[in-house]
């Protein structure tokens, strides 16, 4: 099977690069073994966060400081400041709607009721400007009777720091009493389900403005819109005061929604999305990967002018970690990691943790190493890249995206 | 990379163990979403294993609601084999014995050759209002259900009778796995292959003797069974494969999908010799034109807007591409893809009276998004899917082999390679 | 702030570990006014830090017939009172090729000596019963081995106490011993849940510390010489074997591979180290190494399977008093009375020995107790069932029946778990029969149990007393839930952010030393989950 490009991951970044490459006319597959991480997924994508265990102001000022070795620096500053721009808009294609600036951090509310400075947030979700105050004074906080994975102490001890008087109060709802019979699947995905499907929003929209009398501010999980798509800007016109949703424990719903969406976006362009298979092994020439074979498809051998690796950190299993080493899986391509495996984590599980900077050694221009040598038409994205702890600075998505577009249009080039 | 080439130590080869809880599964069961009494593929599957094995006490017969679509191990980021947890726990644990019920829809070769064989009478009677009341009530088979109608001449017969001795007229040939449903059902369906065949230059032949790939004797717990015919029908195909060096085709995805993976899988049956050279005829045919070494030419005045359904089997093998890919290249055709959902059916799940809701409810979703395109028929690669939505919805449903005999000018392919 | 309470307690006793807990219950049921005093948790020190094993003294039998007669009497015993702690397993003792086979008939002689039923069994047959054996095995003999949950044991023995009125005090530790010239009177506490000082007074004070007895008895002015020895093990993510698999030959490293609960733990290594190491202990490579290498042995398909967590425990070998030097070390229990051995009345160690024999050794601490305090009472803990362990009118079986409720999962997980006393919580709700921990199935309804009545202070408390965060995931879904449900409780969701934080640190250390495959896959998951979408840090406050 031919296409011009083939990018072997489902995620963030395979499906930004798989986009922008469709957009510009390219025949494209992605191969994605399983689901991807943006099911998981916060609501929004960080740039620069932190530095030095500090808040980021400006996150375009900010990369400029980074070592050489970061993602961003290998794009480029001047190359960045363009493809900022470029990202949210083609996510906006793709019917994703983000806000936010690269050069000035607003803030989010987490669930442990703490602000978290970002770059882009979807707009399911409330934008704040600063990250020492919350712009209403009496605020309640309503849960699903029984939903175990938002926890409302917590972003009740959260806002009593900005001085909020908050309220929590729990409800039920009969239509929620058929999942509420599955001990385990009280999930948010399936709550979002419910809403998706039947006419409960009505109801809810009711409720939530009955329990909301006399506060400012209702804060709710983020548990609408899974398959649907203005679930979660319909209840916020139903309700009569602002509402701020604040994620659950994952699987994510706005982010199952955003993977379905740049999918489809992916596919109504002419891509091939191969969901549930995987890559078991690459047809090298010359130094360049000419065909790839599946488990799917076995003998039908996947070939393309242009690869892309966007195959995703340790989670992912883009890396693998055995006892003694670290490996790409594959295509065997070179890991940029310690050789000492003693050296990989640090004793303390909130510190900055070696493994999460490692990733598949690449050329000045992204294009993949293998035993020392670029693969000329091999291009590496995403947080299989490595050179950062992503989750440290607050930079994974800023990564995914950035990196992404840079490959592609080294291969549009 | 292939595995071998690494062989990471403690890196788990218990599969379950390889569940980081991620929970993405249970977004996509289609059983869960419209069941609550299923427990849901996370603590069914790899939770639940993990208790089985500290106290086989902690099966929960509750297992049997799973349709084994297979869509939690399609979405799974880590390769847990979540379906054939279940349906391995089923097989190890459960001490409920089948019922008649289970018997008779399970064997579905037995049935259909008393059936076919008495097509004229059958096909009536199973229609009739209080015969189906009656199988509702005393067999526990919903009275909804449409019973698919028998074939007077099974398509063996007819293969005998008046295509066997054509076949040999060819340079190039290939075995074919009918099915029962072709055979007893719809021999049309294998009429139409051995029309597509013959045009791109290959002789089709039958197996030595086929059996029932077993797929309902599976869930339906007749492991024994199941496991034989299993057996016999891995000698047959290497019979054809290895010592004739002929590949076998089949138009049921489901047969095929049982044959290469539920063998090893869930009977342990090893089927290495023959997996590679067992798929789908639209695989075959796709492989043939991909790499030039064959060209279909279709009528001129074939026009059809179509939709196609991604069967939970095709889905699971990754191949819908290859019928897809197919349909498209007929010229008069109007290409609609549906989002792949299950249709609910599962076989023979569908058929009992405890699932008929459920059953219901998991195709809603895809019987809207047929009733709401314009189109003039569903294609699909799987019988009882195709039963399904035929009386679930307003529209017909065709095999893609069928669309593609329709539309194919025989002649002119035929040229093409006798040049 | 001081706070000096005036009641006066027949015995106060340091020490939450399973001798602690069992000395409290057998002098609660004789009558005496107790109070348990724990610088942690129940079963925090080196109780929770072993196997688990109930061993039926076959280890022991070449080398050691004295502890091999105790521990098949107290085997035998604990099935009787603590059957919903016990699984009935049994046990294989292996000999493998390089083993010598000619061993195998003096340890079966042994063994008889010491009141241990055996059987030769051919390795045909051990394969048989035991799929996952070494398929290389040249002989087997079956043993009563068995598998314990040290920590419902010792939670078993605590309530019990208490429901004979006995005064237990977690996060209470010891800061000082009360002395009146030579009599010991009182102790010195810090309470760490309140950051206060108070003291106790009491008629006996009992020395129930094990390794950190050492400690407890400079505090009171005596010296006791204690050889702290490091013992580290692995725990696999399932059951792979039904029996436990010991080697037939001399007790060495990593040889005993015990079933418990929904795993199999390898061990142990042994190794002297410093005393001021004892509160931090850590497995290192070279421990892995040795107890996988070692453990394929007994089970080659440990090779393929998850490795969950790794961690160490101390045993207190206590140095004859005539030799200090710690060459000549008691295996078996050692009882001081310091009145007799130092001149100092009210004070007793009761030390060594092993979990198997916690109980009589909290006999013998009794009994020494009633005779200092002239009670006239027999010990009756050999007799009467701990709570919990009363024949159970509907086995796991039963349950099973049933179609699916719902809440199977967790129903049969707290029975199994609680045995009898799973009738106090409550089911049939579906609010509080959701699921905490889906890997270990533990309900709503058995946290607020746990909470209410098991003495919990904080998220790992509840993860000895229901083994949630025990599983696969190691606290990945279930942490977060749980915290909440105790911050309702508690109602202090600030500690409860910092108790999350440091029970994810808790899960990190046992994991640290066997991250890779699966493992770190689900921590770098576990870590964008609490740091990237919470935003949890070490320190909230």
């Amino acid at each position: 099977m031919k296409f011009d490009n083939i990018i072997i991951g489902g995620g963030l970044s395979g499906l930004t690069c798989g986009i922008k490459l469709a957009e510009q006319g390219k025949k494209c597959a992605i191969v994605s073994s399983g689901q991807s991480a943006i099911h998981f997924f916060s609501g929004s994508f960080d740039l620069l966060g932190k530095m030095d265990g500090q808040d980021v102001k400006n996150p375009l000022e900010a990369i400029k400081i980074l070592p050489d070795t970061h993602p961003y620096q290998r794009v480029g500053i001047e190359n960045i400041s363009r493809l900022v721009v470029e990202a949210p808009r083609l996510l906006d294609r793709a019917g994703l709607n983000f806000f936010g600036k690269a050069d000035e951090n607003h803030f989010v509310l987490t669930p442990m009721g703490i602000m978290k400075p970002t770059w882009l947030t979807i707009d399911d979700f409330t934008r704040f400007e600063q990250n020492d105050a919350f712009p209403w004074k009496k605020a309640v906080i309503l849960n699903f009777s029984g939903f175990l994975d938002f926890h409302t102490l917590f972003v009740q001890d959260g806002l009593k720091k900005y001085g909020v008087d908050t309220q929590i109060k729990n409800f039920a709802m009969k239509e929620f009493e058929a999942i509420r019979r599955n001990p385990s699947e009280m999930r948010s995905t399936n709550i979002a389900k419910v809403f998706d499907s039947g006419d409960a929003l009505d109801e809810f929209a009711q409720k939530v403005n009955q329990l909301s009398e006399g506060f400012e501010v209702v804060l709710l999980p983020a548990v609408f819109g899974l398959f649907t798509k203005n679930v979660a800007l319909n209840l916020k016109a139903k309700v009569n005061k602002p509402v701020v949703l604040l994620p659950a424990i994952p699987p994510s719903v706005p982010g199952i929604r955003s993977q379905i969406l740049l999918r489809k976006r992916f596919e109504e362009l002419g891509g091939t999305y191969f969901l549930g298979d995987n890559v078991e092994e690459g047809t090298f020439k010359n130094n360049r990967l000419v065909a790839v074979q599946t488990n799917n498809h076995g003998d039908i051998k996947l070939e393309a002018d242009q690869f892309v690796l966007a195959s995703g950190s340790f989670y992912s299993k883009g890396i693998v970690a055995t006892r003694e080493k670290l490996y790409e899986p594959i295509l065997g391509l070179d890991i940029d990691g310690d050789t000492d495996s003693e050296k990989w984590l640090d004793e303390k599980f909130f510190n900055d943790q070696p493994y999460m900077h490692y990733g598949v050694k690449t050329d000045s221009g992204f294009r993949a190493l293998k035993n020392g040598k670029p693969i000329e038409n091999l291009f590496v994205a995403g947080s299989v890249l490595g050179g950062a702890n992503a989750l440290k600075e607050g930079s994974g998505a800023g990564i995914s995206l950035l990196t992404s577009l840079h490959v592609a249009e080294q291969i549009l080039k | 990379m292939k595995k071998e080439m690494f062989e990471p130590f403690n890196s788990s080869d218990n599969n379950f163990e390889q569940c980081v809880k991620c929970t993405i599964c249970t977004v996509y069961c289609p059983v869960l979403e419209v069941n609550p009494d299923y427990p849901g593929p996370k603590q069914s599957g790899p939770d639940g294993e993990r208790l089985r094995l500290k106290d086989q006490n902690f099966y929960d017969e509750s297992l049997k609601l799973c349709l084994n679509c297979k869509r939690c191990e399609v979405a799974c980021p880590h390769g847990v084999k979540i379906g054939d947890i279940i349906q391995l726990a089923r097989i190890k644990y459960s001490k409920k014995k089948p019922k008649v019920r289970d018997m008779i829809l399970a064997n579905t070769d037995i049935v259909g050759t008393m059936a076919s064989t008495f097509a004229p009478i059958v096909n009536p009677i199973v229609a009739l209002k209080p015969v189906r009341l009656m199988m509702d009530g005393v067999l526990k088979i919903d009275h909804h259900r449409i019973f698919p109608e028998y074939a007077g001449m099974r398509f063996e017969t007819w293969y005998r009778r008046y295509a066997a001795s054509k076949q040999t007229d060819f340079k190039k040939h290939v075995s074919y796995f009918h099915g029962c449903y072709v055979n007893y059902n719809f021999p049309k369906q294998g009429k139409d292959l051995i029309k597509i065949m013959n045009a791109a230059g290959y002789g089709v032949h039958l197996l030595e003797k086929e059996k029932c790939c077993g797929v309902a004797l599976i869930s339906n717990g007749l492991i024994k069974q199941a496991t034989k015919q299993a057996r016999h029908n891995v000698e047959a195909f290497k019979k054809s494969i290895v010592d004739k060096n002929m590949p076998v085709i089949s138009t049921s995805s489901t047969c095929i999908f049982t044959i290469r993976d539920e063998y090893p899988h869930l009977l342990g049956v090893k089927n290495d010799e023959i997996r590679n050279e067992s798929e789908l005829a639209t695989r075959f045919l796709f492989r043939l034109i991909d790499s030039g070494k064959l060209k279909l030419v279709f009528k001129k005045d074939y026009r059809k807007r179509i939709a196609y359904h991604t069967p939970c089997h095709m889905e699971k093998l990754g191949w819908s591409v290859y019928s897809t890919a197919l349909l498209k290249m007929i010229p008069g055709i109007d290409f609609v893809s549906l989002e792949s959902r299950c249709c609910g059916i599962a076989g023979t799940y569908g058929f009992k009276k405890e699932n008929y809701k459920t059953s219901q409810g998991v195709g809603k979703p895809l019987f809207d998004q047929i009733e709401s395109s314009d189109i003039d028929f569903v294609a699909t690669d799987c019988e009882t899917c195709k039963w399904q939505i035929e009386m679930s919805t307003t529209k017909k449903v065709e095999h893609p082999i069928s669309i593609l005999a329709e539309a194919l000018d025989v002649e002119a392919t035929v040229k093409l390679w006798q040049k | 702030m001081n706070k000096n309470i005036s009641k006066e307690y027949d015995v106060i006793i340091i020490g939450g570990g399973a001798t602690g807990a069992g000395t409290a219950r057998d002098c609660a049921m004789r009558g005496l006014s107790v109070l348990l005093v724990e610088r942690h948790d129940f079963a925090a020190g080196a109780t929770g830090r072993n196997h688990g094993l109930l061993h039926s003294g076959a280890r022991y039998a070449v080398t050691d017939h004295e502890s091999a007669a105790e521990c098949i009497k107290e085997n035998m015993i604990l099935r009787r009172i603590a059957n919903h702690c016990v699984e009935e397993n049994d046990g294989l003792f292996i000999t493998l090729p390089e083993d010598d086979i000619s061993f195998q008939s003096q340890f079966v002689d042994a063994c008889k000596t010491a009141g241990i039923g055996t059987e030769i069994i051919d390795p045909d047959f051990a394969r048989h019963i035991e799929p996952s054996v070494n398929p290389n095995l040249i002989g087997a003999v079956k043993v009563p081995d068995g598998s314990v949950d040290p920590f419902r044991l010792t939670m078993s023995n605590a309530l019990d106490a208490r429901i004979h009125g006995a005064v237990l005090l977690t996060q209470h530790e010891v800061t000082g011993v009360v002395k009146e010239q030579n009599r010991v009177t009182g102790v010195e506490l810090f309470n760490h849940e309140i950051k206060e000082k108070v003291k106790y007074y009491g008629k006996i004070i009992v020395n129930a510390g094990g390794i950190w007895g050492h400690h407890i008895a400079n505090l009171a002015g005596v010296s006791i010489n204690m050889f702290p020895a490091k013992g580290s093990l692995l725990i696999f993510g399932h059951r792979v074997n039904k029996m436990v698999l010991n080697r037939c030959r001399k007790p060495a490293n990593a040889d005993i591979l015990v079933p418990g609960d929904t795993i199999c733990l390898i061990g142990t290594t042994s190794e002297r180290i410093p005393y001021d190491q004892i509160d931090n202990m850590f497995v290192s490579r070279k421990d892995v190494d040795v107890l996988i290498r070692e453990g394929v042995k007994l089970s080659p398909a440990l090779a393929a399977t998850r490795i969950l967590r790794a961690y160490a425990g101390v045993r207190p070998l206590v140095a004859a008093d005539n030799d200090p030097s710690g060459r000549s070390i008691s295996r078996g229990i050692v009882l001081l009375d310091h009145q007799e051995r130092d001149g100092l009345s009210g004070f007793i160690t009761i030390t060594g020995g092993k979990l198997m024999t916690y109980r009589l050794m909290a006999e013998e601490a009794t009994d020494l107790i009633c005779k200092k305090l002239s009670v006239d009472k027999q010990c009756e803990t050999a007799e009467k069932s701990l709570p919990g362990a009363e024949k159970s009118e509907h086995p796991l079986s039963i349950a099973t029946e049933k179609v699916y409720t719902g809440a199977n999962i967790s129903q049969k997980s707290a029975k199994d778990r609680h045995g009898t006393l799973a009738k106090n919580i409550s089911n049939g709700d579906n609010y509080e029969d959701s699921l905490v921990c889906e890997c270990e199935g533990v309900s709503i309804a058995e946290v607020k149990y746990a909470v209410n009545e098991l003495h919990v202070n904080d998220l790992i408390d509840l993860r000895r007393r229901t083994r949630v965060g025990m599983g696969t995931c190691q606290g990945e879904l279930c942490a977060c839930r749980a915290a909440g449900l105790l911050c309702e409780s508690s109602e202090k969701s600030g500690k409860a952010k910092d108790d999350l934080a440091n029970f994810l640190q808790e899960r990190w250390k046992g994991m640290l030393p066997i991250t890779w495959g699966e493992g770190i896959n689900e921590i770098q998951f576990t870590s964008w989950i609490y740091e990237g979408i919470y935003g949890l840090k070490p320190d909230n406050n």
